[in-house]
């Protein structure tokens, strides 16, 4: 931006100065010239919107260096940027608290910068004037959330482990302490896909892939997991963990995992309003071709998933369990089956 | 099994009963505290001493176990840490740079992890008193 001075004191004479005076008047952006070639660089023009930023008249300003702007909250290190790009004929932009002249605060983007005449030689110093105050608090609101969401999970993991805790005490006073190893596994895989959930808390729904990987994570190098991110509404994730810690529990004890050298995998996809899940376990004891006895987790998954309103189809492969779950995951089907 | 007590600090008491039971159904001795005062103590007066430490890094009140950890790492005590705090923590649990078991993970699992630290630890350093 140049601007001309065409008299010494007839500063913004012309077309162009003209055009300058009508822009200035009209934007909503608070705009001031300081002269550098007066004493401490005064103020020589403020348009309207700067002397509705700020509250002060314009008698009240022109004459004055614009840091009677800045007051005990100002950063120091801020105002000596400011000072160094002004004393560099430097372009500088900075954020710094500010004060109108009732006493309120206001965060300034202050843009900073020289104007010279076509001569090269420095006539001005520009400075414009935008209040983000409510972008600092955004920012801060956004912090602070983080560190909620933060908090929130370590308080939610240390619940887990308390409420397991429980579990094992309180089996062990009575005697039950394979039933209450069952129930604590449970909700350890439960508290390893909740935790997924709490960085998007505001989205609503969560990131099926990251739940999947949380809830499988302590199988490590037996499985492998391969699907793509779809988001599924919260009231999914409940179901989603537990079925497939019960194909991972039953895996260990009797399946694949029973070998030192079994595998398992799982790959997913979006079917319709489907969660559609292929689970595939190799490298596992000879099964008998027929369905194992009804054990808990089986009873657990099928139930589960029938409440779900999904299903599970289960077919023992010489070398291991091959199955496929569907769980529907639209808000519509959730909300029928609720 | 180990040679020595295995320590235990966690301000959870319930959490704190789980490992405590744990440690009972192998058979080792364990001294339990909840707080970096009285794990500094326990590690000063166990006897048998201190053979391997589960320590929870947040300890309330804003307290973490780095003071436990830097005087258990000046005698050569191995340990390892349990929390549920790993994002909050994390540069003290940097720093402490030690195996970090996750909260929640079973009890067994969590004493088994402290027996893995402490067998490839080998040998304790003495320290005089």
């Amino acid at each position: 931006m140049r601007f001309r001075r065409t008299h010494p004191d007839d500063q913004f004479s012309g077309s162009s100065g003209m055009l300058f005076e009508q822009a200035m008047a009209q934007t909503r952006m608070a705009v001031c010239l300081t002269d550098p070639y007066q004493p401490d660089n005064p103020i020589v023009f403020a348009n309207r919107a700067f002397r509705a930023l700020t509250g002060y008249e314009e008698a009240e300003v022109l004459g004055r260096n614009c840091r009677f702007l800045q007051g005990p909250a100002s950063d120091p290190g801020t105002v000596a940027r400011l000072r160094d790009a002004i004393a560099r004929e430097d372009v500088v932009i900075v954020e710094i608290v500010n004060y109108r002249k009732d006493g309120t605060r206001f965060w300034n983007a202050l843009h900073v910068g020289p104007i010279y005449d076509d001569a090269g030689g420095l006539v001005y110093f520009f400075g414009s004037q935008w209040d983000v105050s409510n972008l600092h608090a955004a920012r801060a609101g956004e912090q602070h959330a983080q560190l909620m969401a933060r908090e929130l999970s370590h308080r939610m993991k240390n619940m887990f482990s308390v409420i397991s805790a429980i579990v094992n005490v309180t089996g062990r006073a009575r005697g039950l302490e394979d039933a209450a190893g069952e129930i604590t596994s449970r909700i350890r895989a439960l508290g390893r896909a909740y935790d997924t959930t709490l960085e998007q808390g505001a989205a609503g729904s969560f990131s099926i892939r990251e739940a999947i990987t949380a809830t499988l994570s302590p199988y490590g190098e037996r499985i492998t997991v391969n699907g793509p991110d779809i988001r599924a509404p919260f009231g999914v994730i409940s179901a989603l963990s537990l079925i497939l810690h019960e194909l991972a529990a039953n895996a260990g004890k009797h399946g694949a995992w029973s070998l030192p050298d079994g595998t398992a995998s799982l790959s997913w996809s979006g079917d319709g309003g489907d969660l559609r899940m292929h689970w595939r376990e190799s490298g596992g004891p000879p099964l008998p071709g027929t369905e194992p006895g009804p054990g808990s987790g089986t009873m657990i998954t099928d139930r589960l998933l029938r409440a779900a309103g999904g299903q599970i189809q289960r077919t023992w492969r010489a070398d291991g369990l091959e199955a496929v779950v569907t769980l529907p995951i639209q808000e519509a089907d959730l909300a029928r089956h609720d | 099994m180990i040679d020595g007590t295995i320590l235990l600090v966690e301000d959870e008491p319930l959490i704190l009963l789980d490992l405590e039971f744990a440690i009972e159904d192998i058979g080792s001795q364990f001294v339990s505290t909840s707080s970096v005062a009285q794990a500094l103590a326990a590690i000063e007066r166990a006897d048998p001493p201190i053979g391997v430490a589960i320590l929870d890094v947040n300890l309330g009140r804003g307290q973490t176990c780095e003071p436990v950890a830097d005087e258990l790492r000046r005698r050569g005590i191995p340990f390892i840490l349990h929390s549920g705090d790993l994002d909050r923590r994390d540069e003290t649990i940097r720093r402490l740079g030690a195996r970090i078991i996750a909260k929640p993970t079973s009890a067994e699992r969590v004493v088994d992890e402290a027996f893995a630290e402490y067998r490839q630890s080998g040998d304790p350093v003495t320290v005089p008193p």
